[in-house]
């Protein structure tokens, strides 16, 4: 059971003008095994919640907090982490930070040790949770081998061994491919079935909707809707849109491949074969077209090889011999470090410099002052001109990347995930931003595994397939991958 | 506020975690500074560079500081390191003093202080004097096992490391802390509070 | 620096010495080859120490690792005793103090690397319990070797935006080269940490309880041949100390 009564919450410090995440007098209770659904756009306050729950408000985010929390009726702002920690487990978004032993098995014993559990109870509840979600092929392995949807798998396993009344989870599914999202709905399925009380704050609502007894939507810090399952499955895609949510169904439209390769010249790559040591590569591919001037949408399941992919393309990958071929020329690495630019899929790694105007006016051959606000101007970046880049939202970090590529006259440009945990609002804008560098003439190529988006971007798609007796990736030729995805 | 800093000053989870992050954040900086180390004319030149530039990560360490023993526990951590990274137990031993005068130092400025902060990061810097302690201590017993390098060998490299550059070298690396602690003081406010983590 | 620096237990090889073994010899290691402890009559100890982190190596099949530390370490050794007398004044001290350093250092770097790179981090955490550490060190040093490889990501990611967007050394600014590599190394790793330890405490880290720890660490036939080495050593240096004041 968790009930919060006119709860208020502001991060930070007194008066602080951030308002981001913000709640306002919510009231909510939450009765023992249902399964609530928090949605919302970005910064409405439903991590806040998730927050509330585990605790780690006010414990670990500091700020103002009015009203009551309580999980089964003990009130959380009296109860220390690690008291409240027995009842509720969470699962975060981003599978890179939550661990923190380096080996598998460890990490799931993790929160049974610091119970102080006996050793015999551990290693046999450890067992069982390894048995019930088949996570064998996972064990004794270091988390930094694994791939995004393997760490969320083994992020849940390690609630679960700590067989928790409430789960929570807060955007579980922003980082992982299709596949992985339907093992992870596998997991919230047999918690519910268990009777467990479980709590989701979720951009992306098709892999739940069916699942959820309850839907809180959330507006500006307060609740503004709170349906039951008759009235939210009743409403319709675009009724979802307007609320800045994502859509419900898993999206399988019809798209568009007519106007493939018709525009121009291709760019031909050519023999991008990669492997790490030793072992056989993860990254086998002939040949691949990509048409000029058009945005092209990579595909595929996590640990295939599509970041890598990028990354040989664009040339970071010192062992990779590819070579591009382009308006009869050759590009080999160097070359295409030089033409080409990769938007990160974290882009706090690309900016460096003290202020936005800074940042594009090193990346140009000769600095211009009046191109640089030109560029920034086109990307609705002008007024945060004189910002330090790291104070900024992450779409408009996004779209200064984009700024200091354009700034180096770059022709193609990579994206790798640029739409990963974003609402819908926010991800027509980066759509936008890519409608808008193909107008200007730029090769666009993307990695993805939203549909909304590729279908936003109107891009042609490449589906990186894997034959998994060889552990070898191939690109299907561009006119077979069409048939081959949906 | 959150109610564990009104609570007891003993060093909570959380404390214990801040400490470790800063930890591998410094020691990464410092392990790729020291590499400049293998240069021999560069060696005594780490009393210098690793103090400066650690500096930086410390000033922000800083800023997480407020309960007595986190300072202390980093200059353990930093001896422990070295005693794993085979540099041997010296900078163990003068880190247990240097961390813990640091610790009582930044305490008396209420874990707020600007100026002391810069004073702290100063005296916790000493502990890199520790590592050049092998080459002054028990000199003769250190050379008498290693006669067939010659006399000429010998002598140059005391000529190197003379026994006067001894305390030198923990002042220089006394002040070296200063100027990093500056220098990190500058960039907390340059960037580490526009990115909302100072 | 990546992932083999702290490591997992699959495809674990070589004789798998309790962390506390390791952590001896590093000692013994520090004291007697780099500290030169005991002088010239025990040479033989010194040799034999410096031996013991090429036979670890060997035979935990990081051979390639091992070829490299032997052959620098031999290179080191003709250094100093053939081009002794064969050069002049600056060359011959730069040369004779590099290759010094090198032999002196460098069975102490090699055996640290293997100590880190086959304990896991509970394995370790596990060790300090054993010898009584308390949880103030314990906590941190653990949470320190499992962040190193997240830095190293880190900076692998900040290295290549940089040689992307071609400011790296060679660019406009090169005195603020620096500037622009530590200030996202250290905003990207914070941020990390935070999300981290925010992790760490939902799963219940700092609970005043005596925490459990499943891994088994304890001493078999290697360890137990590692300490008597050890005491052997320490006994013929006391018995040869002569009243000298040691460290």
């Amino acid at each position: 059971m968790i009930e919060l009564r006119n709860v208020s919450f502001q991060y930070g410090e007194e008066d602080s003008a951030e308002n981001r995440g913000a709640l306002c007098n919510i009231s909510l209770t939450i009765p023992r095994g249902q399964t609530v659904l928090l949605c919302g756009e970005s910064g409405c306050g439903k991590t806040t919640i998730t927050r509330l729950i585990n605790g780690l408000v006010p414990h670990f985010y500091d700020g103002k907090l009015t009203g009551e929390v309580r999980i089964n009726g003990q009130e959380i702002k009296d109860q220390p982490l690690y008291d409240t920690a027995e009842n509720v487990g969470t699962v975060f978004q981003n599978p890179r930070s939550q661990f923190f032993n380096v080996d598998t098995r460890s990490e799931l014993a993790f929160s049974l040790e610091n119970r102080g559990m006996k050793a015999a109870d551990i290693i046999e509840r450890v067992h069982d949770t390894v048995e019930e979600y088949q996570m064998e092929y996972l064990m004794d392995r270091s988390i930094f081998e694994l791939s995004g949807g393997e760490k969320q798998k083994i992020a849940c396993g390690c609630v679960s061994a700590g067989s928790p009344d409430i789960f929570v989870l807060d955007e579980p599914s922003a980082n992982l491919d299709m596949k992985s999202i339907a093992q992870l709905r596998t997991m919230i399925e047999k918690w519910k079935r268990q009777g467990k009380t479980i709590v989701i704050a979720e951009h992306r609502l098709f892999y739940i909707w069916e699942l959820i007894d309850r839907a809180v939507y959330l507006k500006n810090g307060k609740i503004e809707k709170d349906m039951k399952p008759d009235v939210f499955r009743r409403l319709t895609e675009n009724q979802l849109h307007d609320m800045g949510l994502r859509a419900s169904t898993e999206t399988k439209h019809n798209i568009n491949h007519a106007a493939f390769l018709k525009s121009g010249e291709p760019l031909v790559f050519k023999e991008f074969v990669y492997g790490y040591q030793k072992k056989e590569n993860v990254l086998d591919i002939r040949e691949m077209l990509v048409p000029e001037k058009e945005i092209t949408a990579l595909t595929g399941n996590n640990g295939i090889g599509k970041t890598t992919f990028l990354r040989c393309v664009c040339g970071l990958e010192k062992k990779c011999k590819g070579t591009m071929e382009y308006e009869g020329k050759v590009y080999k690495r160097k070359k295409r470090l030089e033409e080409m630019f990769l938007v990160m899929q974290d882009v706090n790694h690309q900016l460096f410099t003290e202020s936005v105007l800074e940042e594009v006016l090193i990346s140009m051959k000769t600095e211009d002052q009046e191109k640089a606000e030109k560029i920034l101007y086109d990307l609705d970046l002008l007024e945060y001109k004189d910002r330090h880049p790291i104070s900024l939202s992450g779409g408009q970090k996004q779209r200064v990347a984009v700024a200091t590529a354009i700034a180096s006259e770059r022709k193609i440009l990579l994206f790798d995930e640029p739409t990963s945990g974003l609402d819908y609002h926010h991800m027509l804008q980066v759509a936008g931003v890519l409608k808008r560098l193909k107008n200007m003439g730029k090769t666009i190529l993307v990695v993805t595994h939203d549909w909304e988006f590729i279908q936003a971007i109107d891009a042609h798609i490449m589906k990186l397939d894997e034959q998994t007796a060889e552990r070898r990736v191939e690109i299907n030729e561009s006119e077979k991958f069409h048939t081959a995805i949906v | 506020m959150s109610m564990e800093k009104n609570g007891s000053m003993k060093l909570q989870g959380r404390d214990l975690m801040n400490i470790g992050i800063y930890a591998a954040i410094y020691f990464v900086i410092v392990f790729a500074i020291a590499m400049m180390g293998y240069i021999p004319v560069m060696m005594p030149l780490l009393c210098v560079f690793v103090p400066v530039i650690g500096g930086i990560p410390f000033m922000l360490f800083l800023t997480k500081v407020k309960k007595f023993g986190m300072i202390w526990i980093m200059s353990i951590i930093m001896g422990i390191m070295m005693l794993l990274t085979g540099m041997a137990h010296y900078a163990l031993i003068v880190g247990l003093f240097t961390g813990l005068i640091a610790e009582f130092v930044y305490k008396s400025g209420n874990y707020k202080s600007q100026s002391k902060a810069v004073l702290t990061s100063g005296i916790f810097s000493m502990w890199v004097w520790g590592n050049f302690l092998p080459l002054f201590i028990d000199r003769q017993n250190y050379w008498s096992s290693r006669q067939s390098f010659g006399e000429e060998y010998i002598t140059t490299l005391n000529s190197l490391m003379p026994s006067w550059l001894c305390p030198i070298l923990l002042i220089v690396a006394f002040a070296s802390g200063i100027a990093g602690g500056l220098l990190g003081k500058a960039l907390l406010k340059k960037h580490f509070r526009k990115a909302g983590i100072a | 620096m990546k992932t083999e620096i702290v490591s997992s237990t699959k495809d674990r090889k070589g004789i798998g010495l309790d962390p506390r073994t390791k952590i001896l010899l590093l000692l013994m290691i520090a004291v007697f080859v780099l500290g030169g402890a005991g002088g010239s009559a025990l040479v033989w100890a010194r040799v034999l120490l410096a031996c013991v982190p090429v036979g670890l190596l060997f035979a935990s099949g990081r051979v390639r690792t091992c070829v490299i530390f032997v052959s620098v370490f031999v290179a080191g050794c003709f250094l100093q005793y053939f081009l002794l007398n064969k050069l002049n004044g600056f060359l011959n001290f730069i040369v004779l103090a590099s290759a010094g350093m090198l032999t002196q250092f460098l069975p102490g770097l090699v055996m640290g690397y293997y100590a880190v790179s086959t304990t896991t981090v509970s394995e370790f955490v596990a060790a300090m319990e054993r010898m009584h550490v308390p949880d103030q060190v314990t906590i941190p040093l653990s949470v320190m070797f499992r962040f190193f490889p997240t830095v190293g990501e880190e900076a692998g990611n900040i290295r290549d935006a940089m040689s992307m967007r071609g400011i790296f050394f060679s660019g406009k600014h090169p005195g603020k080269t620096l500037e622009y590599c530590l200030i996202p190394l250290m905003t990207c790793s914070v941020k990390i940490g935070e999300e981290l330890s925010a992790a760490a405490l939902t799963r219940g880290l700092g609970a005043p309880v005596k925490r459990t720890n499943i891994c088994k660490i304890g001493f078999g036939v290697w360890d137990i041949s590692f300490f008597v080495i050890c005491a052997a050593i320490l006994a013929y240096w006391i018995v040869t100390m002569e009243g000298n004041v040691q460290i």
